[in-house]
């Protein structure tokens, strides 16, 4: 008994996780007009999805977002954690403590101080702003996963470099990026779904020029059941398993 | 490496600049959400060149704020308040003069619906619809006689099963009535009073719907509540036993009109779009699509009989009766409104 | 330390990511923190006398019963994602290595997908001619559907559904740590299970619960497109309270103020979470 009960408990708590993902997949290809009766295997949300103009722009839109949110974040992130690692420097606890502080804070309070911010400076909401937000919630999910990433990193390694006549910049080249180049990508996926993913944030610091998929998304579920809506959420999660998936192959290489 | 991080920084940043600028002609229409149909933004779209990015609210508070928020930025080019936001944000400078040289049409509007006390001379705002705001019943789940008023929402039997809007103003306004006082009260008393009345109709109360009243009813999850009549009207297309009901105690009714924001970045493609809709035609497919009734005349001869004589988007003098209109309050009034608000919609 | 890369580096770096910090996180919150003691006005957002008034409001038996509302639901959540999440994850420690891993990636599939999605699947199963009513009707167990969308409990689901996996990763970390030695050294020393489990795991295994306790009731009281979609925009949270006083009530200094308690509520987690780890880490040494 004591073997198959957590089992058992396991793959309830799984399923339960997993049952209502897997009927939004099974209805995205559903064909009855009331949405909830199996009527036939149809792609015609698909179709009507993609025909939908203002949908793919949104779509476009919040791609191009999250990947330079991801990209933008990476950068920083990864340099604030090289410098965390190596250097002594005074306010490195600050540092730290603020980035813990982002990580950690709700998402509505970041919300409504950076609209406080931009409201105050005048910067127009749209594009710009909301690279700013993505990039400061995405900022310390990279630094943490950079830095887990240099503190199993044997130090004798770039000593060994430059005893061998290595300047800094092939010694950063040839050691130091090839060893953290797993974590920036994982980092950089992590950002990338984090803004891809973001209502919250967002909802504040958007305006109407740059619409993004997920207040798009946000505004069709709350007019009610509409079949598109699954299609739509049918290949988010094909994406990001993809993305996922790709992530984690990553990490494992880099183990080994 | 610094130099790397600068780089990557500005053609990242710079990139996005360009993004934003090389769009074309544009129009940024806010608009209630499922208020204007697609065909009529593709047409203007295709006829006149200007592409129209149509973004939604779901009350009139929602757009207020948003504009008010974004007042310098000329994010938006056109708006549809009601007519007591109309007043409030002519008054506060929120507007911009609608320029009647470059509107074409305008004499085919209701003499009635026109040069109102809220904006005299139309100087800053040009009706788009009208409607009421009444009650609705799936009748297979509610006898159809039983229910005449909107006290009848009160009645037991109906634990649960109640819709109401998503909207301040009607929710109060129908509390209000109930009571007999005015559905456009500034008096503090009379709205404790209403809030009163209206906590005892919490417990049946299922949903508060703004984005798409029909839906509740259509999705099976209320039987009877308030409703707008254009979602009674396309509503009924998907479900036949949705009944639109005059309650006894009136209606309520109101005039959405455009509004260009003060900083509207496009004012001219602004004029061109309420032109555009002015037509007799594209005024009359609205009505014919979205079923809310058109204060434009000319457009009303061209609507199908079957339109034209449906009650529910355009009431008799009968179903009129006691109908009040929804007026400004001012923001003294409005702020113990939004304090009695928020602890209904969070009360048990 | 390395010694490596000269200092241009180090002070760019450091000027960069300080610069990005107290621009887009510190200036901002200090501008709410000011905006909560400002006075609302209809035509501005802010003006100013400055005012208490804004806190002694949050008082007022209206919002508290809101903000309680909100905590007891949050707390009803993070309860839930509790008691399902600390067995969860001590079965799951206990699962042969090679293939924890592929849970744990099963654990944050979901995770990875859009939240609001994943609330609107919900959606489909609870609705009133929902799968689960259809099902059940179909089988005959029940003539009238079930009420499930639009209620309190449709909130909790919904936000226990988003906020698990953030329960059951901090619990799954303590407990692979958590060496089978000690246990077994306990239970040599005469302990019984039960008594091993309260005097050593639950204790072992607080700072976890507490990680996943802060992981998730924070983000239950914030997450305010749950009661939209779930809640029939009833069955409010604080984040609705705080989003309608932005969006749409324009009281400005009233939402901040609601904003810094529940930053507040953070720091006071956060302080708790810090102390269980400094008196595990003092007992340890003893």
């Amino acid at each position: 008994m004591t073997r198959w009960l957590p089992r058992a408990y396991l793959v309830l708590v799984y399923l339960a996780l997993y049952i209502p993902i897997g009927v939004l997949v099974v209805f995205s290809f559903n064909d009855g007009r009331t949405g909830y009766r199996w009527g036939g295997f149809t792609w015609r949300w698909y179709e009507s999805l993609f025909s939908n103009d203002a949908m793919m722009q949104a779509l476009w839109n919040s791609l191009w977002l999250a990947v330079s949110a991801a990209t933008l974040s990476t950068l920083i992130g990864a340099l604030t954690a090289l410098a965390l690692h190596r250097y002594r420097f005074r306010g490195k606890k600050a540092l730290r403590g603020m980035l813990f502080v982002v990580m950690m804070s709700p998402e509505i309070v970041l919300a409504i101080s950076l609209l406080s911010l931009f409201l105050l400076v005048g910067v127009q909401l749209g594009y710009f702003s909301l690279l700013l937000a993505h990039v400061t919630f995405c900022l310390p999910f990279v630094v943490i996963t950079v830095m887990a990433r240099l503190s199993g990193f044997d130090e004798s390694l770039p000593e060994a470099a430059r005893d061998l006549g290595a300047s800094d910049f092939t010694m950063t080249r040839t050691v130091l990026l090839p060893v953290i180049m797993p974590a920036l990508l994982a980092g950089w996926l992590l950002g990338f779904t984090l803004s891809l993913d973001d209502v919250v944030v967002s909802t504040f610091v958007s305006g109407p020029g740059y619409e993004i998929l997920p207040l798009r998304i946000y505004s069709m579920v709350r007019v009610g059941l509409k079949p598109e809506v699954n299609a739509l959420g049918t290949l988010l999660l094909v994406f990001s398993l993809l993305m996922l998936v790709l992530s984690q192959w990553i990490l494992m290489r880099s183990k080994q | 490496m610094k130099k790397l991080a600068i780089a990557g920084l500005a053609a990242v940043t710079l990139a996005g600049c360009s993004d934003q600028q090389e769009e074309a002609q544009v129009l940024n229409l806010y608009n209630w959400s499922e208020y204007m149909p697609q065909e009529v933004l593709d047409r203007f779209e295709e006829e006149i060149g200007i592409q129209v990015v149509y973004t939604t609210y779901d009350s009139n508070e929602a757009m207020y704020a948003r504009l008010k928020l974004l007042d310098d930025s000329s994010q938006y080019d056109l708006a549809v308040p009601s007519t007591y936001y109309v007043n409030k944000m002519r008054k506060e400078d929120l507007l911009m003069e609608i320029d009647h040289s470059q509107i074409e049409g305008f004499d085919n509007l209701d003499p009635e619906l026109v040069d109102q006390s809220f904006d005299k001379d139309n100087a800053y705002s040009v009706p788009y619809l009208w409607g009421t705001t009444g009650l609705a019943i799936d009748s297979d789940a509610v006898e159809e006689g039983e229910v005449t008023g909107w006290a009848d929402l009160w009645d037991q039997q109906y634990e649960g099963q109640v819709m109401l809007t998503n909207d301040m103003r009607e929710v109060f306004h129908v509390g209000l009535r109930v009571l007999g006082y005015s559905g456009n009260s500034t008096d503090p008393e009379e709205i404790e009073e209403a809030y009163q009345k209206l906590t005892e109709l919490m417990p049946s109360v299922r949903t508060f719907n703004s984005d798409a009243p029909r839906m509740p009813y259509l999705e099976g999850e209320t039987d009877i509540g308030m409703i707008w009549n254009g979602e009674a009207f396309m509503g009924k297309e998907d479900m036949p036993s949705l009944e639109y009901i005059y309650p006894e105690e009136g209606v309520i009714v109101w005039l959405d009109s455009f509004v260009i924001p003060k900083n509207a970045a496009n004012p001219e493609a602004a004029h061109k779009f309420i032109s555009f809709v002015l037509q007799p035609e594209i005024s009359a497919l609205i009505s014919e699509d979205i079923g809310y009734a058109t204060p434009n005349l000319a457009a009303r001869d061209l609507l199908p009989e079957e339109v034209a004589s449906n009650r529910t988007s355009y009431p008799t003098a009968e179903d009129m009766e006691n109908a009040e209109f929804q007026e400004d309050v001012g923001d003294e009034a409005m702020q113990i409104y939004n304090r009695y608000w928020e602890q209904l919609k969070t009360g048990r | 330390m390395l010694r490596g890369l000269r200092q241009p580096f180090r002070t760019g770096v450091l000027v960069l990511v300080w610069t990005w910090l107290l621009a887009l996180v510190l200036a901002p919150n200090l501008l709410v923190i000011g905006a909560s003691f400002l006075t609302r006005d209809p035509g501005t957002f802010l003006s100013l006398p400055v005012t208490l008034e804004n806190y002694r409001s949050l008082l007022d038996p209206l919002y508290l019963e809101v903000f309680l509302h909100s905590l007891y639901m949050g707390s009803v959540t993070t309860l839930v994602c509790l008691v399902i999440g600390y067995p969860f994850a001590w079965a799951l420690s206990r699962v042969a290595k090679e293939r924890q891993l592929l849970l744990i990636f099963l654990l944050i599939v979901p995770f990875w997908t859009n939240s609001l999605v994943r609330t609107y699947a919900l959606k489909l199963l609870m609705a009133t001619n929902g799968l689960i009513n259809t099902g059940l009707m179909e089988m005959g167990l029940i003539d009238v559907p079930l009420r499930m969308l639009y209620t309190e409990g449709a909130v909790i689901v919904g936000l226990v559904y988003l906020l698990l996996p953030f329960m059951i990763l901090p619990l799954y970390s303590v407990f692979d740590d958590l060496r089978r030695e000690l246990l077994m050294a306990s239970h040599d020393l005469g302990a019984g299970r039960f008594s091993t489990f309260i005097h050593v795991v639950v204790p072992l295994t607080l700072p976890g619960v507490l990680a996943g306790v802060m992981l998730v009731l924070l983000p239950a009281m914030g997450l305010f497109f749950v009661p939209d979609i779930l809640g029939g925009s009833r069955n409010l949270l604080v984040g609705n309270v705080i989003k309608n006083q932005f969006l749409d009530a324009r009281d400005w200094p009233f939402g901040a103020a609601a904003a810094i308690m529940l930053t507040l509520a953070m720091a006071l987690l956060l302080f708790t979470h810090r102390l269980s780890q400094r008196r595990l880490g003092e007992e340890a040494e003893v």
